[in-house]
């Protein structure tokens, strides 16, 4: 069997990590040894597509083909606030596919952010494999606690592209707390906060720890929420500065905007630690009588800190939420991790303070912590460490829509998982014929602004006045999310059952069409191995394809 | 006894083997070894019995008898070794995968014999090989671990919140957190994700939910003393209300522990019980109370199932009988009282209990869980039998762990 892989697959950078013959997880480096890769990925005019650095490095001449943020777009709707206002300051075109989802434009035709993070998690298994000498097809890819299964599911088609049999998505605070806690065993029972500020997703995780058992006692956060909310802030700004000063909008130049972005971001690093930055961009447009716009400009942190003063306090309640949720108060808190580079800008650091009373630790490296925690997960599951049992919960709120549109919750957010919840329904009129079901996930208590799971239908029930009739509804969540629905008619003991896989936008047909494609590109000298079949990972989309919702379809299940 | 100790080393790597041995040997309390020139009578043989899963047991005893050629049933010339008290681990061990193995059994499978060789002392003891390969592979493992799952979800399922978790009715957060975790650590569907079948993760997924669901129910205060309202009066099988005992006080009523030993070896026939964890004590009547045998807690869970005015019967009698192993006497005087009063629940479950404990004692594990069962199905509150039972369970479960880590990981 081969190893299994544990890939952190970022917002802005990933890392990819083993279980060395020690059991100690260990980040693998790539040839030039780089510990991270951006998760940057071009697609360059001669057709060739690149992933890392050298995308990146390319990024500033083909501004329009060089996508990152993926991660924001996987799984999500076009139409989403936090996707419209990333498509606006981003320096590609983001589209809507047939269905609604966010897709990228790349030249004359468009991808999915999918495929896109594929690019990613392929560069990360090809950097295992040169690091360890050996294939690899397994491994536990992590992703933001917050997001629902949609995102959660595209995820793992993005990993069935890259050939990647994805084993588990773990969640990213769950990863962080198993590789900083794993080693740190101390008698008695622990409740820590995970505090992860990534590029684009904020999470918070309470957690208790306690003889290797690492049970997450609430979750919750923001998943349009990072670093590169900061960043995009900072390059409003000095584009308005700009248009001010010259009546040239760069936001119609990706060019332009492309290399705002980068020196906002250095800058900011700058900032973590100094008080004060120069951004310089010489020739960074042309005005309006075609001279060069040379942009000079001294930035304090004091400067950003009042442009992202409401970001920083966009993190407090989903803190609160969480220990409210996982009910303990802050004082009960003995850590508080930090993970994510984000974690790192010190507004951020006196916020955490302030939520929880105390300094946070900055023991671990947060670029590297949740890809370890991935390597660690792997060896759970491989069956090569016993130490650790982790104990995870489901984000958000499960249920069915009631009356017009009200969503009553049957698995409640922060559940253990697995769990099952039976719940008893009488019909509400007389002789009816059958009973439709619609699962949804969210918070919200207008069902129409949550995510739509799936439908069951209960038909042929026997005749009877309105409330004789009761069917009992049984939600099974398993320890990977995956959602099993059964009704049952209690008098005549018939059912029907459906197991819900939530689609990530990609059907089982448009993945498969990606591999073949994909495989057939592969064909040109200097691509990777040939033992990329994806074999394991084509048969995952078969179980994992969402099972038609035709009634008769369902109860022919029995 | 001058003659220096033999040392053999006893490998069994099929069930059938380890069957025989059973069956033949083991299950007498002595084990036939082969020898040509067998060392005096009374000397001390240690054995070290490598089971098909690679554990291994060590079984102490002396030469007990000189076999003649064709002795024994034809078994001679050898040497029938008198084994000292095996290990109610051991024993278990042998007898949970002997019965699992059963299932795949097939008939005459005890006909296989294994190669015993002893030595005089002089000579270094050599291993003794009687390795025969034999078909167990992964998949079979897999099979004999899902048909042990399916079992134990089976019986888990009959049980309250408190019998599934172990944990007495007293118990703090601790105990129930600590219950949890050992549990979890055995049960989550993480330790079966390397496994190919889908049943052995989706009966372990299922095992794993009634265990969750235990400790969500069970895991402050408030929902503890909640849990044991829930439990209500005894349910028993059907059968006629019970009389006088329908108004049985469900409210616990804690009773400060008396230093009486749980586990005797006053009775030198019974094997020493392995460390169980605490014993905790079906107590009918008010007086009775005993300590958990490793607790050092000072609050012993004991749970006052029958007070009142009216109930003039006290079990203390037979449950300190019991306490000191003495499950015969235990369990004339439970039928005395069951003779005298039919619909006596405590007493019929006592009868049960009485009944498992010997069998335990006698290690008959399997006739012993059955009792105990019995004496849950009677009285859900007997903490004895929840106890007993739950200690047999882990005891298992860690066997079968190791043996499919084993198996699997000679196949990686």
């Amino acid at each position: 069997m081969s190893r299994i892989i544990g890939i952190d697959l970022g917002t802005t950078n990933s890392c990819v990590s083993v279980l060395d013959e020690k059991g100690t997880p260990r980040v693998l480096g790539t040839p030039e040894g780089e510990r991270t890769v951006p998760s940057v990925v071009a697609f360059t005019p001669t057709g060739e597509v690149v992933v890392g650095v050298p995308a990146r490095r390319q990024a500033v001449t083909n501004a329009a083909g060089t996508i990152y943020g993926a991660k924001r777009l996987i799984g999500r709707k076009v139409n989403a606030d936090d996707v419209s206002w990333f498509a606006r300051s981003a320096p590609f075109r983001i589209v809507a596919a047939a269905n609604g989802d966010a897709w990228v434009k790349i030249r004359d035709g468009a991808k999915s952010p999918q495929e896109i993070a594929s690019h990613v998690l392929r560069r990360m298994r090809a950097v295992a494999e040169q690091a360890l000498g050996e294939p690899v097809t397994r491994a536990v890819v992590t992703v933001p606690a917050y997001f629902d299964d949609v995102q959660r599911q595209a995820t793992r088609d993005a990993g069935t592209i890259a050939g990647l049999d994805v084993m588990r998505i773990l969640n990213e605070p769950t990863a962080a707390a198993l590789a900083y806690g794993a080693h740190r065993v101390k008698a008695g029972r622990r409740v820590i906060a995970v505090f992860d500020l990534g590029g684009g997703t904020f999470d918070i995780s309470i957690m208790a720890v306690e003889g290797g058992i690492f049970e997450v006692l609430a979750t919750g956060g923001d998943t349009a929420l990072g670093g590169e909310d900061w960043d995009r802030r900072m390059v409003e700004r000095m584009a308005d500065e700009v248009f001010d000063q010259h009546r040239v909008d760069l936001t119609s130049s990706p060019l332009a905007l492309g290399r705002l972005k980068e020196a906002a971001e250095n800058a900011k690093k700058i900032l973590s630690g100094a008080t004060d930055a120069t951004i310089q961009l010489p020739f960074l447009a042309q005005d309006q009588n075609g001279g060069p716009i040379n942009f000079d400009r001294r930035i304090t942190r004091t400067e950003i800190e009042g442009l992202t003063r409401d970001l920083v306090e966009r993190l407090e309640q989903p803190c609160r939420r969480a220990l409210d949720d996982a009910g303990v108060t802050p004082a009960d808190i003995e850590e508080v991790l930090l993970v994510g580079g984000m974690t790192r800008w010190p507004a951020v650091q006196t916020m955490v303070e302030k939520i929880f009373g105390k300094k946070p630790s900055k023991g671990a490296n947060p670029d590297e912590i949740v890809a370890l925690g991935a390597a660690a997960y792997a060896g759970i599951l491989g069956g090569d460490t016993d130490d650790a049992t982790l104990l995870d919960v489901t984000p958000h709120d499960i249920g069915i829509k009631v009356g017009d549109s009200q969503f009553s919750v049957i698995i409640a957010r922060n559940s253990m998982l697995p769990v099952r919840v039976r719940k008893l329904f009488a019909t509400t009129q007389a002789d009816q014929k059958f009973v439709s079901i619609e699962l949804y996930q969210g918070e919200s208590e207008d069902v129409t602004k949550n995510r739509k799971l799936g439908q069951i239908v209960l038909d042929k029930l026997p005749p009877g006045p309105p409330g004789s009739i009761k069917v009992e509804l049984s939600l099974t969540l398993d320890v990977e999310s995956i959602l099993s629905v059964t009704a049952r008619e209690l008098k005549t003991g018939m059912k029907a059952g459906v197991t819900i896989r939530a689609s990530g936008g990609l059907s089982q047909r448009e993945i498969v069409e990606i591999i073949a494609r994909r495989r057939a590109e592969e064909q040109s000298p200097g691509a990777p191995p040939p033992d990329d079949d994806g074999g394991g990972g084509v048969a995952r989309v078969k179980t994992t394809e969402m099972p038609p919702l035709d009634p008769d379809e369902v109860l022919g299940k029995k | 006894m001058a003659a220096p100790p033999v040392s053999i080393k006893l490998r069994c790597a099929s069930w059938q083997q380890l069957q025989a041995i059973y069956k033949r040997d083991l299950a007498r309390g002595a084990i036939f070894l082969k020898s040509a020139k067998p060392p005096p009578i009374g000397t001390p043989v240690r054995i070290d019995l490598t089971l098909p899963t690679d554990s291994m047991i060590v079984l102490n005893g002396y030469i007990g008898e000189h076999v003649p050629e064709g002795g024994l049933g034809g078994r001679g010339p050898g040497v029938d070794v008198k084994l000292a008290a095996i290990p109610q681990s051991a024993m278990w061990l042998i007898e949970t995968a002997l019965a699992s193995a059963q299932r795949g059994a097939t008939p005459g499978a005890n006909q296989q014999s294994v190669s015993q060789a002893i030595r005089a002392p002089s000579s270094d003891p050599a291993p003794v090989d009687g390795a025969v390969e034999d078909g167990s592979d992964v998949a079979d493992a897999e099979n004999e671990l899902l048909a042990a799952l399916a079992a134990e979800h089976d019986s888990l399922r009959k049980l309250n919140p408190f019998q599934l978790l172990g944990v007495g009715y007293e118990a703090t957060d601790n105990d129930v957190r600590a219950a949890f975790g050992e549990l979890t650590k055995r049960y989550h569907p993480d330790r079966f994700a390397r496994y190919a079948s889908n049943e052995l993760k989706s009966h372990a997924a299922e095992i794993f939910i009634l265990i969750r669901d235990a400790y969500r129910r069970i895991g402050d205060d408030k929902s503890r003393a909640q849990a044991r309202e829930g439990l209500g009066p005894r349910k028993g099988p059907p059968g006629p209300p019970p009389g006088g005992r329908a108004s049985t006080n469900p409210g616990a009523v804690q009773t400060p522990p008396v230093g009486v030993p749980a586990v005797t070896q006053a009775i030198p026939k019974i094997p020493p019980r392995t460390p169980t964890p605490p014993v905790g004590v079906p107590v009918t009547g008010p007086t009775a109370a005993v300590p958990r045998a490793q607790t050092p807690s000072p609050a012993a869970p004991v749970r006052i199932t029958a007070t009142g005015e009216d109930d003039k019967t006290d079990y203390s009698a037979a449950e300190s009988l019991l306490d000191q192993g003495k499950y015969e006497e235990a369990l004339a005087v439970f039928k005395i009282y069951a003779r005298k009063n039919p619909t006596d629940r405590t007493a019929r479950a006592g009868m049960e209990l009485a009944e498992g404990m010997k069998a335990l004692a006698q290690r008959d594990r399997l006739e012993a869980a059955q009792r105990f069962e019995v004496v849950l199905e009677i009285d859900p509150s007997n903490e004895r039998a929840a106890r007993e039972l739950a200690e047999m369970r882990r005891l298992a479960t860690n066997e079968r762990k190791g043996l499919l880590s084993r198996l699997l990981g000679k196949k990686e």
